[in-house]
């Protein structure tokens, strides 16, 4: 099995991996990092995105052999000190989660939607979110949040 | 508490574990010892299993167990029950109920029906093992669609069930109805399909089962909706007492009634985890979500109107045929039959109506509630053929609706349909709408849309539907001497927020720190009984226990109150968390009167430590009627035939609103369900082989970001019903009633110059450009 080493959440991370395992595999059952979540398995539904790099990735499209010398961030690495960040913030504030199950994918793309595009628009988050899928809000209160929480971000 | 009072729309308190990735859904549930279950399903849609051997199976690295239905035959477990609140024929004769099995036993009805469990220390194992277990079948011709299950010839997929049919029922005056259509100026008749469409909640199912053979108890933790009644089921196939099963649901991630029901797989893997010592668990992945959880919807249904010259309804005659899919489940019969009669002709004044439904079973997944279960598809019917009505009657869709809504001078009223309509005013709704609807921006609109060669359209669609689920509800709140409250309720969110909304109303009714109350469900340790969710039952039977609980509580309270202050209960006025003497204005907080609860010597006589303490059951007597009105904005493109829903706007009467920023998320993603319906969702299988086409998300579209319009809510809270304390009506599944229709309608306004009529959901684009080419060759 190969061993790699990774950045997840800030701290150093070293794992045997087989090769088949998938990213998400390897932070939910092996680190033990269970806020990013497992829709599908035809990369369809964007519950599993996690920040790789800094760039939203499905970590359920990438393999965690691949991730070795990676910088990781997912969903229980965005609060700071105990404090929500804005985008979580935001999403609490406008109701823009009911089950949850979708919310760490979303918010994830979201933060990165906002972090590459400092001009978002509504239209603009609509398409970035295309590959999140969410069944229970209808989405109106995520892209609410989303511009909401972009516009904390900017500060 | 004004902040946290009922009415307020108070943030989420689930929402912080949710946000930062500490929810506990069943998949991060890890239990030491852990081994994984898969489940080989059946790739036939109709076979005789003539073989089925495990041999090889057994000897793969890691696997500890296989189940089949040689053990579910060799230990007689039993079916699953079925409990149709409709269960007897127009003939009086029960309905043609097979059995249910956890497992087949020698023969397979649908795609996806389990046939074997196998169980190994990871997941990979089971999943090798399951690919050479030997099946062996003798394939069978299969039907799928329910019209032709019941032709003369069809393939019979039980042999002691002629016909493929499971029951029929009827409801209305069939003669006072037929008069009305003899006497009427105007009949018009559409056929019509309410397709078959499946719930799809982000969270696939999944459970973890173990067994303890020192106490002989089990334990079952279950993304399930309703952890009682499923306890029973699965309890009574194992043949154990109901006390000797544990179940319970963590984090839910969303339901919408496919995770209602009793399913196979709890009870195979509770039989696994007794043989096997150790816990076990199955996660269902998404194809599994597409083939093995129930469906819904999936009625043919001809629907016919008279009404007179003057446009005034006089009669509405509905017969439906549903299909079940290959089994009863736990209460598919109901939803064609009783569950689609109840809220036929929607809010009109329809004064003779018949209704008959036919439930036919196929080689398809069985059909269980979706969302709504009966009422969007009874909103639909009536929808679909005011709209035709107007267009053949060249009468205003608008003129047509608002002369004919029940008048609300008309309520209290039982319809034809038996539906008792206590409260409301649909006039108001319906005008409400239409003024939020900008009507008067409407001709601008439509000539900016025509400029870009695409058309516009409008609709409006009143509905009105009504609550169900089980009657009653248990409450129980417990104190602790540091103020805090622990409240226990047999109803359950699945992401509906009732962590928040419940507490809030024990918060407003006792003055109790809202922060303080920490609230349990999904437990059948922590509540005797429990109705779980479906129906939009949560506020309206699990609200309402909690009201009637913190009302007994606030009696005790108030007697506590009195004796420290040496005055009389009567005099005791709660305000602001403070208890004050009417008569002489001295006070006690309510923090206080809870400490004193724990301090025997403060007590009066009667009372112990914990007196406050307090289990309630409610009962409801007749369910609610929420109703409301969608209009719908639509923009199509001729060329392609795609539809982009510009904007809905939507006026809800749910009686008391708790919390509107809930309801509005409840009514949000009701309208995206429903617009998924509409115009994209379908489950299909394929016409010769039974074989499920829409497996994956790639097959059957999901609602995105960018398909969904702007969405303006508002509530019509004037007319709180008394069938509950509450005074609510229900908000959960409204969305899925007025959204289908008024987009639906919308799309067929803005092709009415092309002369498109009818087009049957999904409006997807192929079928919107067929339409249009169709009317164009007609026409010519
Ligand atoms: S799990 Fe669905 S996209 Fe990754
Ligand atoms: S909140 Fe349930 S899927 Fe998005």
């Amino acid at each position: 099995m190969p061993v790699i080493s990774l950045t997840v959440n800030g701290n150093p991370v070293t794992a045997d991996v087989e090769p088949r395992w998938l990213l998400s595999r390897l932070l939910r059952d092996h680190l033990g990092l269970t806020g990013t979540h497992v829709g599908c398995d035809t990369s369809q539904c964007g519950a599993c995105v996690i920040h790789v790099d800094g760039k939203p990735v499905k970590s359920c499209a990438m393999l965690a052999a691949q991730a070795d010398g990676a910088q990781i961030t997912t969903i229980e690495g965005l609060a700071q000190k105990g404090k929500l960040h804005p985008m979580q913030e935001a999403f609490r504030d406008n109701h823009a989660l009911q089950c949850g199950f979708c919310t760490p994918g979303m918010v994830m793309m979201s933060v990165a939607l906002a972090t590459e595009q400092p001009d978002l628009d509504e239209p603009a988050v609509r398409k970035g979110l295309e590959g999140n899928l969410c069944r229970c809000t209808g989405y109106q209160n995520i892209i609410n949040a989303v511009m909401v929480g972009a516009k904390a971000m900017r500060g | 508490m004004e902040k946290y009072g009922i009415g307020q729309p108070v943030r989420r308190k689930e929402d912080v574990r949710f946000l930062t990735g500490t929810g506990t859904y069943i998949d991060d549930i890890k239990p030491d010892n852990l081994i994984h279950a898969v489940v080989l399903r059946s790739p036939h849609a109709h076979a005789k299993i003539l073989d089925l051997d495990t041999s090889e199976a057994e000897t793969m690295p890691g696997v500890l167990c296989i189940v089949t239905g040689k053990d579910w035959v060799a230990e007689d477990f039993q079916p699953m029950p079925t409990k149709s609140a409709v269960n007897k024929k127009i003939d009086g004769t029960p309905l043609n109920q097979p059995p249910r099995h956890a497992i087949a036993i020698d023969r397979v009805r649908y795609v996806g029906e389990p046939v074997a469990l196998i169980v190994a220390e990871t997941l990979v194992q089971a999943q090798d093992a399951a690919e050479v277990v030997e099946v062996d079948y003798e394939e069978l011709e299969a039907v799928t669609d329910q019209i032709k299950a019941l032709e003369p010839g069809a393939p019979q997929i039980w042999d002691d069930i002629e016909g493929n049919f499971c029951i029929d029922f009827e409801l209305g005056d069939k003669e006072g109805t037929g008069k009305a259509f003899e006497t009427a100026d105007h009949v018009v008749k559409l056929k019509l399909r309410n397709q078959c469409v499946t719930a799809a909640p982000i969270e696939t199912r999944g459970a973890i089962a173990s067994y303890d053979k020192d106490t002989g108890k089990y334990f079952l933790q279950n993304a399930t909706q309703n952890v009682h009644a499923n306890r029973d089921t699965f309890a009574s196939v194992l043949k154990i007492p109901s006390e000797d099963l544990h179940h319970m649901a963590p984090d839910v991630g969303g339901g919408f009634g496919a995770k209602n029901s009793g399913y196979p797989e709890p009870s195979l893997l509770l039989y696994a985890a007794k043989k096997t010592d150790r816990p076990i668990k199955w996660i269902g992945d998404r194809n599994e979500s597409f083939a093995a959880d129930t469906h819904g919807r999936d009625q043919a249904t001809t629907v016919e109107m008279a009404l007179d010259k003057d446009g005034m309804f006089l009669g509405l005659r509905t017969r439906t045929v549903g299909n079940i899919g290959a089994y009863c489940w736990t209460v598919g019969p109901f939803t064609p039959t009783g569950g689609s009669a109840r809220t036929q002709g929607g809010p009109y004044y329809i004064p003779a109506m018949h209704y008959t439904g036919i439930a036919a079973f196929t080689n398809t997944m069985p059909l269980d509630p979706y969302r709504g279960a009966g009422r969007p598809e009874g909103s639909f019917q009536i929808e679909r053929i005011v709209e035709l009505a107007a267009r053949e009657l060249g009468m205003d869709p608008v003129e047509l609706r608002r002369k004919n809504l029940m008048p609300a001078d008309s309520l209290p009223r039982k319809t034809p349909m038996g539906l008792d309509v206590d409260t409301g005013n649909f006039p108001e709704v319906f005008e409400r709408t239409l003024k939020m609807s900008d009507r008067a921006g409407f001709a601008k609109r439509f000539e900016e849309s025509a400029r870009k060669g695409l058309r516009r359209g409008f609709a409006i669609a009143p509905y009105l539907e009504c609550t169900g689920g089980g009657p009653k509800e248990f409450a129980g709140v417990k104190f602790g001497k540091d103020g805090s409250a622990t409240l226990r309720v047999g109803s359950m969110s699945t992401g509906m927020g009732q962590e928040t909304s419940m507490p809030q109303i024990l918060s407003d009714t006792l003055g109790i720190d809202f922060e303080k109350i920490t609230y349990v469900q999904g437990d059948t340790d922590a509540t005797p009984i429990g109705g779980g969710h479906g129906g939009s039952r949560n506020m309206e039977v699990g609200g309402s226990a909690v009201l009637q609980c913190a009302r007994e509580v606030l009696v005790k309270a108030k007697q506590l109150a009195a004796h420290l202050l040496n005055s009389n209960a009567d005099d005791m006025e709660l305000k602001e968390s403070v208890f004050t003497d009417v008569k002489t204005d001295q006070n006690v907080s309510m923090a206080d009167v809870v400490a004193a609860s724990f301090d025997q010597s403060r007590l009066p006589d009667g009372m112990e430590a914990g007196a406050l303490d307090t289990d309630t059951i409610f009962e409801r007597e007749i369910i609610s009627c929420p109703n409301g009105c969608h209009s719908a904005e639509v923009e199509v493109d001729p060329e392609t035939g795609t539809v982009q829903v510009e904007h809905m706007w939507i006026v809800d009467d749910f009686g008391t609103i708790i919390n509107p920023m809930l309801a509005d998320g409840q009514v949000m993603g009701g309208v995206a369900q429903g617009l998924g319906q509409a115009l994209m969702e379908e489950i299909v299988y394929d016409e010769d082989s039974g074989q499920l086409v829409t497996g994956s998300l790639m097959d059957y579209a999901l609602p995105r970001a960018d398909s969904m319009p702007k969405m303006e809510m508002a509530f019509y809270e004037d007319a709180p019903t008394a069938k509950n304390p509450l005074g609510v009506k229900g908000s959960g599944e409204a969305g899925c009633c007025g959204a289908p229709p008024a987009i639906v309608n919308a799309v067929l306004d803005a092709l009415k110059e092309d002369g498109v009529t009818h087009i049957e959901m999904p409006l997807t684009p192929e079928k919107v450009w067929r339409a249009i080419q169709d009317a164009k060759q007609q026409g010519a």
